[in-house]
């Protein structure tokens, strides 16, 4: 029996091929599931529709957002841009996540505040709500979504 | 399977716990395969003590280690990515097990360092929470210190394996290579510089200012180190971090055309990028200096094939540093194919995984961090890999995880850390919209780039892989040669000539009559296969005429080439005695043929060494001006002188154009006066006078033929091309006029023939002007069983008008009864002489008789003693 090692061997390895690929199909598998749980997220999440009214202005006409980000800043690249000096180029940040709008301050010189109150952490959004970006301020309008 | 139960107990039926116990039987069934291996390559199962058990010891460390760090992580951070670890423990146990197949003392050190590495992240898990603000805030500072331990190497630099760049700091037996975690601190650095640097991030040039002269310095610093690969993945790093945070393709490109510049830029001013570059371009050029790394890694990879030589029965050894920068070919010689796709796969995973949590990150810094680590981990794997199977130049850098060292240990779990780290911080976190496209692209790009390698891995392994492995510089073969019985080398009668004894592991070619070494030749492990073992070499080896089956059974079971067949040559050994006793050491060759069959009974060349002691005497041997290596018989170069004139004499005759004998037999050549060999017994009769080896009248023969008929009638015996024995033959120049008859037909043209082409010529004379194929092998054999039986090579061919021949030879008929022979003199280009002797036997009266040609050929001018040696030996022929 000077061959039963070798066969022994086989065994071994064959096995070895088993565990092996097992532990990748079930590594592929985890990645799959993953990702067709995010795009299935991404297909269910609709954004609510976002529309911000500058409280100062004559005309005080609203803007509307489809976007799941806005940046607010006087750089012309923002998505919403807001000419003023108090304002910095990059100000502040409104972000649809967890079904909520969120509003972060991204380190503006002057401060956002939320219903008059200093925004430190991104913090939720509601209707109707007042925030100021320097010394301007607009009020939040959140739509529920219509069929 | 056992170990499965407790592993279950400890991890939990998450998935981490799951893929974790995978890992484990996968390792587990490799540390026992490595066990037995020793027994499968001696084939046998007696004694325990030649197992392998140490490498246990390392399967211990990485269970420990991981079992540990799986605990802790658990309760730390419970909602970190759970496919990371799981990655990584596979990818470090596979190479961790590796290392210590290929040496015992490096295993252990290797083990230490994965125990240390998980030691380390466990206690760093403390600093869980402050650590990423802890690096982002003080950048400047850790890139600093970084530069600053990796200048140190400039004056305290060592090279722990003696030579190449002194890119180490050591003491006390440990040595840390400063530009592994460099590359982590470049990282840190860009990704909390671009964080910062959101807002503009639109504008490439002051996203890039700062950091391009960062990322430059550390190249200028990597480069003066000649650490080319670490500023390769440096660059790389760079162009991809940049990309994500500016989303601008142009990066991309730019950066390719730049990294083309520089590797013609390198190629045209440095020594170590051009010799790179050549041997990446050109491998086979230098296959033992500057490209025999990689033609050693191809092999390696060529041996493994599709499934794999199986675990402790390769060599990878022989690619040098094979536990470090080429462990992955040394992982694909012993998995094949399949372990190749397996191993990249489970890198590529990690690569897209760590991605991925990038895309998931809470915020930029730790977006770009989470990129940045892919991408370190994504390309030095594909730059180290691409190296070692030639899709790039080779740079010298360690496989993450997989190789060996405790600097890229550390690095890359340190890099696992992070990653556990941000993935936990984000666990619930939505993909960020405006990451997503870079990340897919840099997915993508790298995953192809994973698929390519694995492709060209197939190239080599399958497609490449079994011409790769006839190389001469494959020392895999001398390797098996020591494991599988060659085949015999057997005389017709079947006595063993050259044999294969030994056990297995340690079989060794025995050469029993040593007189035959120079023309049987020697197999050796240094000096490989010459004559007749290099002829029949694939036959020995059990390459040609073994069963397919046969074959793969001996691939799958032992990664090894089949058991050789045995040949059966047609040499007499009788007959080969006597004529090896007669030439003594007297330099010359003896030939004898069976006229009716072709088949060489005799083929002796003197002098000989002994192919028993060949590593005694090689340089000897190698050094002796009488070439005793050489086949005379069938690679000797020898003018002809008139030994050619019988064959001139039968053709005239048979064309009825004999001139009348020229009344002087003397021939002038220059200022030389050329006379006969032997007086001959009738001056006015053709038969005496060419049988004396008068050249006045063998020249007067060749001027009555003429320069073209001279051409096509020397053509047609053969003496322009090589008798296609499978031993290696004197190849002749083809020429394609002949200018002055007289002169060729004695030979003094410039022709030079070898004695198995002057036997095949003059064969023709005793044969009824017909010319046999010849055979030198007759059958293939398997224990006494013919196997197959082989053909002559070429085909019989009629070179003279038969009825014409017999008179022609008679009218030379020699004092032995029944035979005819003749001896010539022949002088070469610089005087030196020669003694053809050429006989055979007449046609028998009645009944069937021997039918043989003999040749001798003796490197002095001596026809008194070529004429005895040839009678002798025709003499005991026809007794035989």
């Amino acid at each position: 029996m000077e061959n039963l090692s070798a066969y022994l061997l086989l065994a071994l390895r064959l096995l070895m091929a088993l565990a092996l690929y097992a532990f990748l199909g079930w590594a592929l598998y985890t990645l799959w599931r993953d990702l067709r749980s995010e795009s299935k997220n991404l297909e269910s999440q609709r954004i609510p529709p976002i529309a911000l009214i500058l409280q100062d202005a004559q005309d005080a006409e609203a803007t509307r957002f489809s976007a799941p980000e806005i940046v607010i800043g006087r750089h012309p690249r923002c998505e919403w841009v807001l000419g003023h000096d108090t304002v910095s180029s990059r100000h502040a940040r409104l972000i649809f996540h967890h079904e909520q709008w969120w509003l972060e301050d991204l380190s503006s010189r002057n401060g956002t505040y939320l219903n008059g109150e200093a925004v430190a952490a991104p913090v939720v959004l509601a209707h109707q709500d007042a925030v100021r970006c320097g010394q301007i301020s607009f009020t939040v309008w959140l739509e529920t979504i219509q069929p | 399977m056992e170990i499965s139960q407790p592993i279950q107990r400890l991890l939990g039926p998450s998935l981490s716990g799951r893929l974790l116990r995978l890992a484990a039987i996968f390792l587990s069934l490799y540390a026992l395969s490595l066990t037995i291996s020793p027994a499968v390559r001696d084939r046998s199962f007696d004694g325990l003590a030649e197992l392998r058990w140490m490498h246990w010891i390392g399967l211990l460390a990485w269970l420990l280690a991981f079992l540990w760090l799986q605990r802790q992580l658990v309760e730390a951070l419970p909602n970190h990515d759970r496919l990371l670890i799981p990655l990584a423990a596979l990818l470090s146990g596979w190479g961790l097990l590796t290392i210590w197949r290929l040496t015992t003392r490096f295993g252990l050190r290797q083990s230490l360092w994965v125990l240390t590495c998980a030691a380390l992240f466990i206690l760093a898990l403390r600093a869980k929470d402050n650590i990423l603000e802890l690096l982002r805030r003080y950048k400047y500072l850790w890139l600093s210190v970084g530069f600053a331990i990796t200048a140190l190497t400039f004056f305290f630099g060592t090279n722990p394996s003696g030579v190449g760049p002194d890119l180490w700091l050591g003491c006390c037996g440990v040595y840390f290579q400063p530009s592994e975690p460099l590359k982590l601190l470049l990282i840190i650095y860009l990704a909390a510089y671009l964080a910062d640097r959101q807002p503009l991030m639109s504008k490439l040039l002051p996203l890039m200012a700062p950091t391009a002269l960062m990322t430059g310095m550390a190249l200028l610093l990597l480069l003066a180190q000649r650490d080319l690969g670490t500023a390769w993945v440096f660059i790389f790093i760079y162009t991809l971090l940049i990309y994500a945070a500016s989303g601008q393709r142009k990066v991309l490109v730019a950066s390719l055309l730049m990294l083309v510049l520089a590797l013609f830029a390198g190629y045209e001013l440095f020594g170590l990028v051009h010799a790179r570059v050549e041997s990446w371009l050109n491998p086979w050029v230098d296959p033992s200096g500057n490209s025999y790394q990689i033609v050693q890694a191809l092999l390696a990879v060529a041996h493994g094939g599709m499934i794999g030589a199986g675990p402790g029965m390769g060599s990878p050894g022989f690619v040098p540093v094979s536990h470090s920068d080429f462990i992955y070919t040394s992982i694909v010689e012993e998995t094949g194919v399949l372990g190749a796709v397996a191993l990249l796969s489970l890198i590529g995973f990690l690569t897209v995984r760590a991605l991925r949590i990038g895309l998931h990150a809470r915020d930029a810094y730790q977006r770009y961090l989470a990129i940045g680590l892919a991408a370190y981990i994504g390309t030095q794997s594909l730059l180290i890999i691409g190296g070692t199977i030639r899709l790039l130049p080779l740079t010298g850098l360690p496989l993450p995880l997989v190789s060996y060292g405790g600097s890229s240990m550390l690095t890359s779990f340190f890099a696992l850390y992070l990653l556990v780290i941000i993935s936990h911080n984000s666990s619930d976190h939505p993909p960020s919209p405006q990451a997503g496209r870079p990340i897919l692209v840099i997915a993508g790009g790298l995953l192809g780039a994973f698929a390519l390698a694995a492709l060209v891995t197939g190239w080599w392994g399958l497609v490449r892989g079994p011409d790769l492995l006839t190389r001469t510089d494959n020392a895999r073969r001398a390797i098996s040669d020591r494991y599988v019985p060659r085949g015999a080398l057997l005389a017709a009668s079947g006595e063993v000539l050259n044999e294969t004894v030994g056990e297995p592991g340690a079989y060794a070619r025995q050469y029993d009559y040593p007189a035959f070494s120079s023309v049987l030749g020697y197999s050796h492990p240094n000096y490989g296969q010459v004559a007749l073992e290099n002829g029949l070499d694939p036959i020995l080896r059990g390459e040609e005429y073994q069963a397919t089956w046969t074959l793969w059974i001996n691939h799958l079971l032992y990664g090894q080439p089949a058991p050789g067949l045995d040949v059966r040559l047609s040499l007499d050994l009788d007959l080969q005695i006597t004529a090896s006793e007669l030439l003594d050491e007297q330099a010359g060759a003896i030939l004898v043929m069976d006229n009716d069959s072709g088949q060489i009974l005799t083929m002796v060349s003197a002098p000989g060494y002994d192919a028993n002691t060949l590593s005694e005497h090689w340089d000897e041997l190698l050094e002796r001006s009488d070439l005793p290596l050489l086949n005379r018989a069938s690679q000797g170069a020898y003018p002809p002188g008139t030994a050619l004139g019988p064959l001139l004499l039968a053709r005239m005759r048979a064309e009825g154009e004999l001139p009348p004998v020229p009344s002087d037999l003397t021939y002038t050549l220059g200022e030389n006066s050329l006379s006969c060999a032997l007086a001959p017994s009738d001056p006015g009769q053709w038969g005496a006078v060419i049988a004396a080896g008068c050249p006045g009248a063998v020249a007067e023969l060749g001027l009555a033929m003429g320069a073209d008929e001279l051409l096509a009638f020397y053509r047609d015996l053969g003496l322009y091309n090589a008798p296609e024995l499978r031993l290696p033959v004197y190849t002749p120049e083809v020429p394609t006029s002949i200018n002055r008859p007289g002169v060729a037909a004695i030979g003094r043209n410039g022709l030079l023939v070898s004695p198995l082409q002057m036997l095949r010529a003059v064969s023709a004379l005793a044969n009824f002007g017909r010319i046999p194929a010849l055979q030198l092998a007759l059958s293939v054999e398997d224990n006494g069983e013919v196997r197959e039986a082989l053909e002559p090579v070429g085909t019989s061919r009629g070179v003279l008008n038969g009825q014409q021949t017999a008179t022609t030879v008679l009218s030379m008929a020699a004092e032995l009864a029944g035979t005819w022979d003749y001896v010539t003199p022949a002088f070469n280009e610089a005087g030196r002489g020669y003694t053809w002797y050429i006989g055979g036997t007449l046609a028998p009266n009645e009944g069937p008789g021997p039918n043989l040609t003999v040749l001798v050929l003796i490197e002095t001018y001596d026809v008194q003693a070529a004429q005895a040696l040839g009678r002798t030996i025709l003499q005991t022929a026809m007794q035989r």
